[in-house]
């Protein structure tokens, strides 16, 4: 009874840390330009931040050979070659964080050509943190009760 | 305790169901999967030295570090152990070399050297150290379809220069880098074999299933099957299923981790824990982070930039992590020594080190899946269309679902691994620096991958 | 030995051998043409052989980056090379000689020097150099024997952006020499010189230059000339014209140093890119010392040799656009 209880207690919060609604600061969109360098293998700048809404622009130029950039969660991309820098304008919409990568196959470590935008507050990452901690918090009570009852079950066979 | 008072509860004994026992009883199934994985492998080395250079168009690369790697880490090693190491072709024509046969009973005498590994070398060190060399190089050998095919081709030969050397496979159970760890992490899996009744192996003469009779060899792990107690050293070659004259071998669906409650006691093992866990950190961070500096000093293998990066992965991983976790159980007193509950609480770091490598790969395996089908279709990339695929465009996957998927795995294996701290943890003393190092850890991961 | 241990053993051989084998014999069959990075190689192989009226059929792969591929001076569409990719082409040359085949997507600081040669014998198999063009003309540079290495900068330069709709204004009886020849042979500097005698103000005079300039071109030519421009010359001399491109800076630095990975190449020094904004280089220089320029290449700086990959009319287009740089034209 209690441990059920508790458990659905524990899944409960885990719930509310995982989806509850955050109340999002009211910012203004604004139109965001960024010029990102792209080099075998890394951007730069590879970090942006915007907030949610704004409208970004990322003028992508390559400095050497033929690069791309593709937003994760937008599915979105752009292509430059040295000397044609190309721009890729969208509204971000979606909050979190997100990695962007070289989509233009340019080399040994293309796979690895990454940069992050993060759209507002990386939400996510903090929710993912706190579940862990209620993981934590909430496994001590819980293991405490499934050794007593263990001990209990070997008592019982044992005897 | 628990072990010995209920040996079989919580299992259920797969091979009990006639198809399964016979499929593994008889050799041809798993000769059949030999010989494919053979020749595929072999495919991959000759793709690999004359392909494309190009990584993500090569097979081998594509094949093995994104087909392969996504199937055993997520797949094979959480679920069925030492699973891959049963289809891997690896060790074959060593053993064929070594038996001088593939099908029939084994000579009584040996046909070559067949010497006992020395003492020394009866650890897993050398796989540790083998392990850290590729990992040090694994920016270079993830994308270079050249350096692939060459690291195949060695462990080819490597494991049967061994074969000829020492007596049953020497390469897999003290020097292959995948097999080091697929053994630390099988001891997670729900899947076990394991002998069935104590008693029928003391009363057994010849001991068969490690000597070896008409039947079939001995254990070519060097394992008693008698005096198993966890995954790590059984490759489930399943010699022993055929040899045992007393039907006296199961193979067990059983509880997630249940090696895990018996603690770690050795330092190469506890410090393979540590290998693990932190290669998975700083993987998370030099490739799937946007630092372009330390992907840079990762790959330019011999520069400056490179010693320097060589030398914090050691450092993390024989000093930073397993210092801090030192550190953090030196707060709690227990009456065994420090050693001793370094190596035993070392255990704790297993699930959650699983976790990573799950956390980790899910984000490098689903943006790369899409390679698949375009190396599929035109393996040699000399223009072949033979699926209708090779023009696929690359294009990630289930982004949507990356995140949650690596925080839940990320959580799991945190409560997965405060629950083996607790098992492994002697009776009185606090497992809460244990928790806190995995939280901390797991806190870092998180922020590396999301 | 028993049956089973006996297919066993074969098959296994067989799947070595097929699995060695067979990679190996379709890998040999079928003869790549990979292009690399200038530093990694270029294109290998760099020489082609052809025959006239035989289509040649090409099949081209990238073993690193995005490479382009197309014939120089010969009227066909560029193609892309992608990286792990194998991209066919068919080509059919009607005049023998030696064709230059260049990589079209930027690759690099060295990207230029990605060239190789196409030898198509046939007919009377006699081998001229230039290719499809006509038994060579003399460049007009050559023919006025012009020095293009000598110093040309204006002394004097516009205090602001010349503009050809002022120009236009000034009226038609100016006394300048409306022939194309004029125009060719003539820099800005030395037209607005010859409009000394006019009562016309300085910018005035600059103004009637500019329209003479855009006289001298069409939106069309404009147009071709800005595309060539992008793909070709935005990469060191900057999007703008500036000198600024992305590999200005490696120009400078990298000097000598890399020139000497280049074969037979160590005494070249790198030099910045021209900046086409600059007025006293640029309303120094004529049209036809420009395409000397273009034609000849910079001789050991990092400006490659153009006359055997583009037209001549396209390089007028690219001088054209050059100009425009300077001088404020009709939109
Ligand atoms: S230990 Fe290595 S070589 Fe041996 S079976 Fe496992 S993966 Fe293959
Ligand atoms: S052969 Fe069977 S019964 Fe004998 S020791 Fe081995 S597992 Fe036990
Ligand atoms: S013989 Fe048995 S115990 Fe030994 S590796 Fe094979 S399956 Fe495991
Ligand atoms: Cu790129």
């Amino acid at each position: 009874m209690r441990l059920h209880f508790s458990l659905l207690l524990l899944v409960m919060a885990g719930l509310v840390v995982a989806f509850a609604p955050l109340p999002v600061p009211a910012v203004a969109p604004q139109e965001r330009t960024f010029e990102v360098d792209a080099r075998q293998y890394a951007y730069s700048p590879s970090e942006l931040k915007v907030n949610a809404g704004d409208t970004v622009t990322i003028k992508l130029v390559s400095t050497d050979v033929v690069h791309g950039l593709y937003v994760d969660g937008y599915d979105i991309s752009v292509e430059a070659d040295p000397g044609q820098s190309a721009r890729l304008t969208f509204v971000a919409d979606k909050p979190g964080s997100f990695r962007f990568r070289c989509n233009v196959t340019c080399g040994a470590m293309h796979p690895f050509m990454i940069g992050k935008i993060t759209v507002g507050t990386n939400d996510w990452l903090y929710r993912s943190i706190g579940l862990a901690s209620l993981a934590v918090i909430g496994f001590f009570p819980l293991s405490s009760f499934l050794n007593q009852s263990k001990k209990k079950d070997e008592r019982n066979i044992a005897s | 305790m628990k072990e010995i008072l209920l040996p079989n509860m919580n299992r259920i004994e797969l091979t009990r169901i006639p198809f399964i026992k016979n499929t593994l009883k008889s050799r041809y199934p798993q000769l059949a999967v030999f010989i494919v994985m053979l020749v595929g492998y072999i495919f991959a080395i000759l793709a690999g030295l004359i392909g494309t250079p190009v990584g993500s168009h090569n097979f081998s690369i594509v094949f093995v570090w994104i087909a392969w790697w996504a199937i055993l880490i997520l797949v094979a090693v959480p679920f069925f152990g030492r699973g891959w190491c049963a289809v891997c072709p690896i060790p074959l024509p060593g053993e064929w070399l070594q038996r001088g046969a593939i099908l029939a009973p084994p000579d009584k005498r040996p046909k070559w050297l067949n010497l006992r590994v020395p003492k020394m070398f009866r650890n897993i060190w050398m796989q540790n150290i083998s392990f850290l060399l590729l990992a040090l190089f694994s920016s270079a050998l993830l994308t270079t379809p050249n350096i692939t095919g060459i690291v195949l081709a060695a462990m080819l030969f490597v494991a049967i220069g061994l074969s000829a050397i020492f007596e049953r496979r020497a390469f897999c159970r003290y020097l292959c880098p995948v097999g080091g760890f697929i053994g630390l992490y099988s001891q997670t899996a729900p899947i076990e074999l394991r002998i069935k009744d104590k008693q029928v192996c003391v009363k057994c003469v010849g001991k068969p299933c490690y000597n070896g009779s008409d039947a079939g060899y001995g254990c070519p792990w060097d394992v008693f099957p008698g005096g198993m107690t966890k995954n790590t050293y059984c490759g489930l070659c399943m010699e022993c299923i055929r040899t045992c004259p007393h039907d006296n071998i199961a193979v067990n669906l059983r509880p997630f981790s249940a090696d895990l409650a018996k603690p770690t006691a050795r330092l190469d093992e506890a410090f393979k824990a540590f290998i693990m866990f932190g290669a998975a950190m700083i993987y998370a961070g030099v490739l799937l982070g946007p630092w372009g500096t330390l992907k840079d000093a990762a790959y330019n293998v011999g520069t400056g930039a490179w010693f320097m990066y060589a030398v914090i992965f050691l450092a993390i991983i024989f000093i930073v992590l397993p210092g801090l976790f030192t550190l953090g159980i030196m707060t709690t007193k227990g009456r065994q020594s420090l050693k001793q509950r370094f190596m035993s609480l070392s255990t704790a770091l297993i699930p959650l080190g699983l976790m990573f490598w799950v956390a980790f790969s899910l984000s490098f395996v689903l943006t790369n899946a899409s390679y698949i089908l375009a190396a599929l279709s035109d393996p040699l990339a000399l223009g072949w269309n033979l699926f209708g695929t090779a023009n696929a465009a690359w294009q990630p996957m289930l982004t949507t679902i990356l995140a949650p998927a690596q925080t839940l795995a990320l959580v799991v294996g945190l409560v997965w691994s405060a629950r083996t701290a607790q098992k492994v943890n002697e009776a009185g003393t606090s497992t809460i620096p244990v928790i806190v190092y995995c939280f901390v850890a797991t806190s870092i991961m998180l922020w590396l991958l999301l | 030995m028993k049956r089973p241990e006996l297919i066993s053993r074969i098959l296994i051989i067989t799947g070595i051998l097929l699995a060695v084998g067979a990679p190996l014999f379709l890998w040999a069959r079928t003869p790549l043409i990979h292009a690399r990075m200038a530093e990694d190689g270029g294109w290998n192989p760099d020489v082609i052989q052809a025959e006239t009226g035989k289509p040649l059929h090409l099949k081209l792969t990238s073993d690193d980056v995005v490479h382009g591929f197309a014939v120089g001076q010969m009227d066909m569409q560029s193609v892309d090379i992608l990286p792990g990719k194998v991209t066919e082409i068919t080509l059919t040359f009607d005049k023998p000689g030696i064709y230059t085949f260049f990589c079209t997507r930027w690759c690099g600081l060295n990207h230029w020097r990605m060239r190789g040669t196409i030898e198509v014998t046939g007919g009377s198999d006699i081998i001229t150099a230039g290719g499809s063009s006509e038994p060579a003309s003399v460049p007009l540079y050559v023919s006025l024997d012009l020095d293009i290495d000598a110093p040309h900068d204006s002394p004097v330069i516009p205090n602001e952006k010349p503009s050809a709709m002022n120009g236009q204004l000034l009226g038609a009886n100016l006394p300048i020499d409306q022939s194309l020849d004029y125009y060719l042979s003539h820099s800005p500097y030395q037209v607005f010189t010859d409009l000394s005698d006019t009562s016309l103000t300085e910018s005035q005079k600059w103004d009637a230059v500019a329209y003479l300039w855009q006289s001298n071109t069409t939106p069309e030519s404009l147009a071709n000339g800005k595309e060539l421009y992008a793909q070709n010359c935005a990469a060191c001399h900057g999007e703008n014209g500036a000198g600024d491109g992305v590999f200005a800076d490696d120009l400078a630095e990298a000097g000598e140093a890399s020139m000497q990975t280049m074969e037979g190449a160590t005494d070249m020094v790198m030099q910045t890119p021209v900046d086409f904004t600059d007025p006293s280089r640029i309303l120094g220089a004529s049209p036809a010392l420009l395409q000397g320029k273009i034609l000849r290449g910079g001789m050991g700086t990092g400006m490659p040799m153009w006359g055997v990959i583009f037209t001549e009319e396209q390089i007028w287009d690219l001088i054209a656009y050059i100009y425009s740089f300077q001088f404020e034209y009709q939109k």
